[in-house]
């Protein structure tokens, strides 16, 4: 039997186990249900108390690094440079303009070994100095060195590749845009410039708000170098900066630059203004300043230079203001161009006596003589027929004494004497030009009125609207205009400046634009010099008109400080005022109007 | 095994077994109605295949559509900088100075008075003045005056008196040329002692 014994005891055991299984007690084994749930509550409580401990401690104590930290692993955050807007001329030639460009810089820890050949390979490609790099790559205890600031993106790029193919390491390239000004020191003035990082001057810095746009960014994960396609991504997207539109025309900006820069030298004076007004609608198509600078590289010249002096350089206008002075006694009424004044060769006024620029006994001269040869004593008698108060209210509405708001910054008001310290003596000084002080663009605004028939149109130098740091909306569309004089007066003004042209009876022969007829007005003032505050025998001379005399567009003033080769407004201003104004109607194709020039007597 | 069926029939007479037998119900094992497997397990491997393939399909091409992303981008990039780049150099060439310079190196002038003509009339309006040379424009500004302590005035010397007058009138329109060849201030400066003597 023992063949059998193996399986039958198998036999015998196998269903012990499973008959004990399901015969035995069920309730000994898993205990009680109460105890298995309180058990399994204890173990449910204290693993949720875990999680929630864990949850204050990410969530409550020092969130911020945590989400930090998950950020920073694989997130990458990128910024979204706004282009800043251009500056334009008035035909969309960008007077300013963005470049996108970069900067080289350096990682000396890694440069430092190969820094001569490196210095050597980009003192070539990028033109920069050989010793200054070659020291910036071996900077100790950096990790950072620029190299270049504000090289062309695909040069920096370039160079880059190059310097990475040739075995170099540690040249990397970070964005830095250019602002960059094609045409150099056309309208540098106005325009302004660009610091390191902000605006410095000009209409840059007024209209910041406006051109700089705002930055954007975008986060995103990455893997590899390339973004993660469902991954966390946010955008932000940047604003560009809006384009601001200059009334300027960056040609005729360059001619009245460069005849006034020739005409300065020439004469050897310290410093001029010219602007181009379109008489119609008060826009400023130049605005031209000597000394200027290069936009692209300001800090060559000297600080004084760097603003406008067409804004903020207060003078007086001398004879210029006599028309004003005629067009407002013509408005009230007092006199007509052929008014008779009989003019003494000195003329004694309280405690000081008045003279003429040129020596003379007693002459006859008719308003028109007396603008024509620019008697001061002639244009005194004229204006003893003001009444009280008359006069300054007729100068307050040609708009000087007050800004003319055009956006450029640092702009003076001018000097109008208040009524309390008008006195006879004053007015007498005033009819002539001195005593009250202008800034240019006020000047030409005003003499523009006349041009306008006698309606004075807001000078603009900004196309459409813009808003200046100071909150103030300029701009063509904010233009107005104001009615000063009578259309006869002022007709009657224009023709008699028409005279001062004239070969025989005017003193600015020179000013003349053959086939035209100009009107216009010199000016020869006295000037306060900065060290006495009086006068000092130095001048300011000046040409103020405008062309065709019967149908005018244009205003042109032309302004020289102190002019050391004794010249006068006719002379030194006068041709300035002719080769711009001939280069302004052949631009904008003015023909002449073929009418009969002006024949106001001018002596009786 | 000790069922009641047992004692039942033993208690049953023996007569028609066979029909009893026959006739006795038996429990019929539950029939179960398989559904064919193979068609449905292929299936859901297809979705499931599918499926994990397409993912893989989708997952790639957008892996691969991110690649082209990033390489468009930097070619955007690159393209935008050299469009700038090449604004920038058209706007140089464009700059109205050296568009002025070039003209003025072919020895072209501005025009002193503007002239126009009718096409209808054939009438010239306004008075065409020829251009010459010495209007044209200056584009430079003058080169500063030399401080005077750099620029002393020349120091003539008289020729020996044994060369004549000649020689001395020789001398003397060699220093004027010399004077002019300066600039401005200087020139009057050394014109001075030339006409005192003269």
């Amino acid at each position: 039997m023992r063949p059998t014994s193996p399986s039958s005891r198998s036999g015998r055991r196998a269903p012990r186990p499973a008959g004990r299984g399901r015969t035995g007690p069920r309730g000994s084994l898993r205990g009680s249900p109460h105890l298995r749930l309180r058990v399994g509550f204890i173990v449910i409580a204290m693993v949720l108390s875990v999680f929630g401990a864990r949850l204050v401690q990410l969530q409550g104590i020092d969130p911020n690094s945590y989400a930090a930290m998950a950020a920073a692993d694989g997130m990458v955050e990128v910024e979204l440079p706004a282009e800043r807007g251009d500056i334009l001329d008035r035909n969309g030639e960008p007077l300013a303009g963005s470049v996108d460009g970069r900067m080289v810089v350096a990682d000396p820890y890694m440069t430092r070994d190969q820094a001569p050949a490196l210095a050597k390979f980009l003192s070539r490609k990028l033109d920069v100095d050989y010793f200054t790099t070659l020291r910036r790559l071996r900077t100790p205890d950096s990790r950072f060195q620029y190299i270049a600031r504000r090289v062309p993106s695909t040069l920096a790029t370039d160079v880059v590749t190059a310097a990475a193919d040739a075995g170099f390491k540690g040249i990397g390239m970070r964005r830095d845009p250019i602002r960059d000004y094609p045409a150099g020191d056309v309208a540098a003035n106005v325009i302004g410039f660009m610091g390191t990082d902000e605006p410095l001057g000009g209409l840059e810095r007024t209209f910041d708000a406006q051109l700089a746009g705002k930055d954007g960014s975008a986060r995103y994960e990455i893997g590899g170098g390339n973004r993660i396609p469902l991954g966390d991504s946010t955008i932000v997207r940047a604003v560009d900066g809006v384009d601001l539109q200059t009334t300027l025309d960056q040609d005729l900006q360059w001619y009245a630059q460069r005849v006034l820069r020739q005409t300065v030298e020439d004469s050897r004076g310290d410093s001029g203004i010219a602007i181009v007004m379109d008489t119609r609608t008060g826009e400023i198509l130049a605005l031209a300043d000597h000394p200027t600078f290069d936009a692209n590289a300001p800090l060559e010249s000297p600080e004084a230079d760097l603003g406008s002096r067409a804004m903020s350089d207060v003078y007086e206008p001398g004879s210029v203001g006599k028309v004003l002075t005629a067009a407002g006694l013509i408005d009230a009424g007092k006199v007509t161009p052929r008014t008779r004044l009989t003019v003494p060769g000195r003329l004694s006024r309280q405690d000081r006596s008045i003279k003429d620029w040129f020596p003379h006994d007693l002459i006859r001269l008719t308003l028109a003589g007396v603008i024509a040869k620019s008697s001061n004593i002639g244009t005194v008698l004229a204006a003893d027929k003001f009444e009280r108060g008359q006069f300054r209210s007729y100068l307050t509405r040609f708009g000087l004494g007050q800004r003319t708001d055009i956006g450029v910054r640092g702009e003076t008001q001018g000097i109008l004497p208040d009524p309390s310290v008008w006195t006879s003596q004053t007015q007498d000084r005033i009819a002539f030009g001195q005593s009250l002080s202008v800034n240019a663009v006020q000047m030409a605004a005003a003499v523009n009125t006349l041009a306008n028939d006698g309606v004075r149109v807001a000078p603009s130098l900004i196309r459409g609207t813009a808003t200046t740091d100071d909150g103030q909306t300029v701009g063509t569309d904010t233009a107005t205009t104001r009615r000063v004089v009578s259309v006869k007066a002022a007709r009657g003004t224009a023709r008699m400046m028409e005279r001062v042209v004239d070969p025989e009876a005017g003193v600015a022969p020179r000013a003349a634009v053959p086939g035209y007829r100009v009107a216009g007005k010199t000016g020869t003032a006295q000037r306060v010099g900065s060290e006495c505050r009086c006068y000092d025998g130095t001048f300011t001379v000046s040409f103020a008109g405008f062309a065709p005399a019967d149908d005018p567009r244009f205003t042109i003033y032309v302004v020289v400080q102190n002019p050391r080769n004794g010249g006068g407004g006719g002379s030194v201003a006068g041709p300035a005022f002719s080769k711009i104004m001939s280069y302004t109607l052949r631009r904008y194709a003015v023909p002449p109007t073929g009418t009969r020039p002006s024949r106001l007597p001018v002596t009786w | 095994m000790s069922s009641p069926a047992y004692q039942f029939r033993s208690r049953m007479p023996r007569v028609a077994e066979a029909a009893v037998e026959r006739a006795r119900l038996t429990v019929v094992p539950r029939r179960r109605v398989r559904a064919a497997r193979v068609p449905f397990v292929t299936l859901v491997s297809l979705v499931l295949l599918g499926g994990v393939v397409g993912l893989l399909l989708f997952n790639t091409s957008m892996q691969q559509a991110s690649f082209a992303a990033t390489s468009l981008e930097q070619q955007a990039a690159t393209l935008t900088a050299r469009q700038q780049t090449l604004q920038m150099e058209l706007d140089v060439l464009r700059d109205p100075q050296r568009v002025a310079r070039q003209a003025q190196r072919m020895g072209m002038v501005t025009a002193p008075t503007p002239a126009f003509l009718d096409l209808a009339t054939g009438q010239v309006l306004g008075e065409a003045v020829p251009a010459t040379r010495d209007q044209a424009l200056r584009l430079d500004p003058k080169a500063p005056p030399m401080p005077a302590s750099l620029n002393p005035p020349p120091v003539y010397v008289d020729p020996p008196t044994t060369a004549g007058s000649s020689g001395g009138s020789g001398a003397s329109s060699g220093r004027e040329g010399r004077g002019n060849g300066r600039n401005g201030s200087t020139s009057q400066k050394t014109q001075q002692p030339h006409q005192n003597r003269r």
